[in-house]
């Protein structure tokens, strides 16, 4: 197989293994195949989405960010608990605090020089932390009057299509000029494909990659208030079981962890295979505590599928 | 303390040597100055207690950590395994009655997860702390599916003794976790898989070409680790007399934070499994100083993040760091 037709087929069988994926459970249930099912299956995807967006720009510089659910969290409780009194603002400050996180998480790994997993796991105990103290350790309930007034942008309807999935394409076009279009996006592929090459053409690399890792703070605190909005609660642990999905979702969509390889719009297909597992699972009577068994070895299978050999001297 | 020959004994090599120490007597004076009650027999044997299954989880964890990997499978791997052993001794869920041959059964089911680990982090060269988090989650997956959600109580007495037994007035747990470690110890300092984990972790390539079985060292010091998780979570299910999912919580982030602060280096080859006892020691004596002073016991897990942050910067050789990923 020549090398542009590999290159196509790791572009293309995402989309083809979904496509399978879609047909699979629309012959067990053929009500799954209605436009107002799969504008439903997409809104309820597209928080996972919006946490894992952020995220690929982090993988796809080689490094990972393991503070996304904790920053979600954070940022349901910040909205919660401060709806009331700052109203409209609150938004932005939720968002702001997971893009703190991500400063924190990326200070740490650049200047400190240690590695980004290690580096987000320590502060997402940090942000963690935060988050029991921002909701006093309980689950905030969002008065729905107050949901009515600030938060219909993410959970209403417009032209007949649900909200989360206008926030979610809007995501995806910004990220996807930023990575396609801009120095930026092609600073963020150079530094995943050959590091030392982009350091040695004078390029301040440090601050790419934080601006990378802010992004995916900012992103998986959007997350976090669309989630919160969603199910009109904030809590400490609202986020807890979205790291494993997200991450699936990323390399499963064809973003390599060795890094240089990936988009946002891979992303987006990769968090629609994860739903549409999943709602696959639950068809065939898969319960949903062993759900997490398949992801794990999605996750790793597609990892194993994905990499790139030739860049790893040393596996650690 | 055990450490690689050092090429250059510089003051900073020899701080870095005995800092853990110094910050754990350091942690004791402040401590017993602000409360004297830490400093009392009763205080004394409720932390070793605390600290019996931190010292078996570090003791896998540590051999994996000297060889420059990373193992995030730990809460998997002990949940999975607590809830095996308490479905296998008199229990309110099933009718297996082992007994305390429950204890090596969940064990090899450590060994074989870590198996898997290594088998699958070596043979098909993914990085192992993505290798580790999805068997872990994996793991976490198949302890909830078992259980379905449930808790299981558990009703043999002879299995709760391996924690709340006491001999000689400390708990058993305390005498297991030392057992644990004497033999980590021994395998570090008297086989040759232990001097091969340091070659491994100080220079892979440099190993390979002396010979050294790299795979099949990696692949045996995961599977190690399974078995000491395994142990962990047996003493988990038979300290809370019973086996859920949720047992695990927090442990991984308990562990990696002790060998850490202990002084063993990510990057591989310096450190030791003593290191971790001390890192261990420097986590739960916090601990307990924190719930002593009155602390929300939610802080801990920031003060162990920004514990981790502050060691790890400390311990770093960078000049063998050329690009940090």
């Amino acid at each position: 197989m020549s090398k542009e037709w590999k290159e196509r087929l790791h572009t293309y069988l995402p989309i083809v293994f979904l496509i399978v994926l879609v047909l699979l459970v629309g012959t067990y249930d053929p009500s799954f195949f209605s436009v107002g099912n799969f504008l439903t299956v997409t809104a309820d995807t597209m928080t996972l989405f919006l946490m894992a967006s952020g995220v690929t720009l982090v993988i796809m510089i080689g490094g990972i960010d393991l503070s996304i659910q904790a920053v979600a969290s954070m940022a349901s409780c910040i909205l919660a608990a401060y709806l009331g009194r700052f109203g409209m603002w609150t938004i932005p400050l939720a968002v702001l605090g997971g893009a703190v996180a991500g400063l924190a998480g990326s200070l740490v790994s650049t200047r400190l020089r240690i590695p980004s997993f290690i580096a987000t796991l320590a502060v997402s105990g940090v942000v963690l932390s935060a988050g029991y103290w921002f909701s006093d350790t309980r689950s905030i309930n969002i008065p729905p009057d107050l949901s009515a007034s600030y938060l219909s942008w993410a959970v209403g309807d417009t032209l007949g299509i649900p909200n989360e999935i206008w926030v979610g394409v809007v995501a995806m076009v910004v990220l996807s000029v930023l990575l396609q279009l801009t120095p930026f996006g092609r600073l963020i592929r150079g530094i995943g494909a050959q590091e030392q090459a982009v350091i040695a053409s004078g390029i301040n690399v440090d601050r790419i990659k934080i601006a990378a890792y802010v992004l995916s703070g900012t992103m998986a605190a959007l997350a976090g208030v669309v989630m919160a909005a969603r199910l009109g609660s904030g809590s400490p642990t609202l986020a807890n079981e979205f790291l494993l999905p997200a991450i699936a979702a990323i390399i499963v969509g064809g973003t390599a962890i060795t890094g240089g390889v990936g988009s946002v719009w891979r992303t987006f297909v990769g968090a629609l295979i994860v739903q549409v597992v999943r709602i696959g699972m639950t068809f065939m009577g898969v319960s949903v505590f062993a759900q997490q068994i398949v992801f794990g070895v999605i996750l790793v299978a597609a990892v194993a599928i994905t990499l790139d050999r030739s860049k790893l001297l040393v596996v650690k | 303390m055990q450490t690689r020959k050092a090429t250059s004994f510089s003051y900073l090599d020899q701080w870095r040597r005995w800092a853990p120490l110094a910050v754990l007597i350091a942690l004791c004076i402040l401590i017993g100055l602000f409360n004297p009650n830490f400093l009392s027999t009763g205080n004394f044997i409720r932390l070793l207690n605390s600290a019996a299954i931190p010292v078996v989880l570090c003791m896998g964890a540590t051999f994996i950590i000297l060889m420059g990997s990373i193992d995030l499978s730990v809460e998997g791997i002990v949940a999975l395994t607590a809830v095996i052993a308490s479905l296998l001794v008199a229990n309110d869920i099933t009718a297996y009655k082992l007994g305390l041959f429950a204890v090596p059964v969940a064990m090899a089911i450590g060994g074989l997860m870590g198996l898997v680990n290594g088998v699958v982090h070596v043979k098909l060269k993914t990085p192992s702390f993505m290798t580790t988090l999805g068997i872990g989650f994996a793991g976490l997956g198949i302890a909830t599916a078992i259980l379905g959600g449930l808790t299981v109580r558990i009703a043999d007495p002879t299995f709760r003794y391996l924690s709340l037994g006491r001999v000689f007035g400390i708990p058993m747990a305390v005498w297991i976790a030392l057992a644990a470690f004497l033999v980590a110890l021994t395998i570090q300092q008297r086989t040759r898989i232990g001097a091969w984990i340091y070659a491994i972790g100080t220079d892979e390539v440099t190993a390979r070409f002396a010979g050294i079985p790299v795979e099949k060292t990696r692949i045996l010091v995961f599977a190690l680790a399974g078995l000491f998780y395994g142990l962990g979570g047996v003493l988990a299910a038979a300290q809370f007399g019973q086996g859920h999912a949720l047992i695990a919580q927090g442990r991984l982030f308990t562990t990696i934070t002790a060998v850490v602060v202990g002084g063993t280096a990510l990057s591989g080859g310096v450190g030791s499994v003593v290191n971790s006892i001390i890192g261990v020691f420097i986590v739960v004596v916090l601990a307990n100083g924190m719930v002593l002073m009155g602390i929300e016991p939610y802080v801990q897990q920031g003060v162990q993040g920004l514990l981790i942050i502050a060691a790890v910067a400390l311990a770093l050789d960078r000049s063998r760091l050329s690009v940090v990923k």
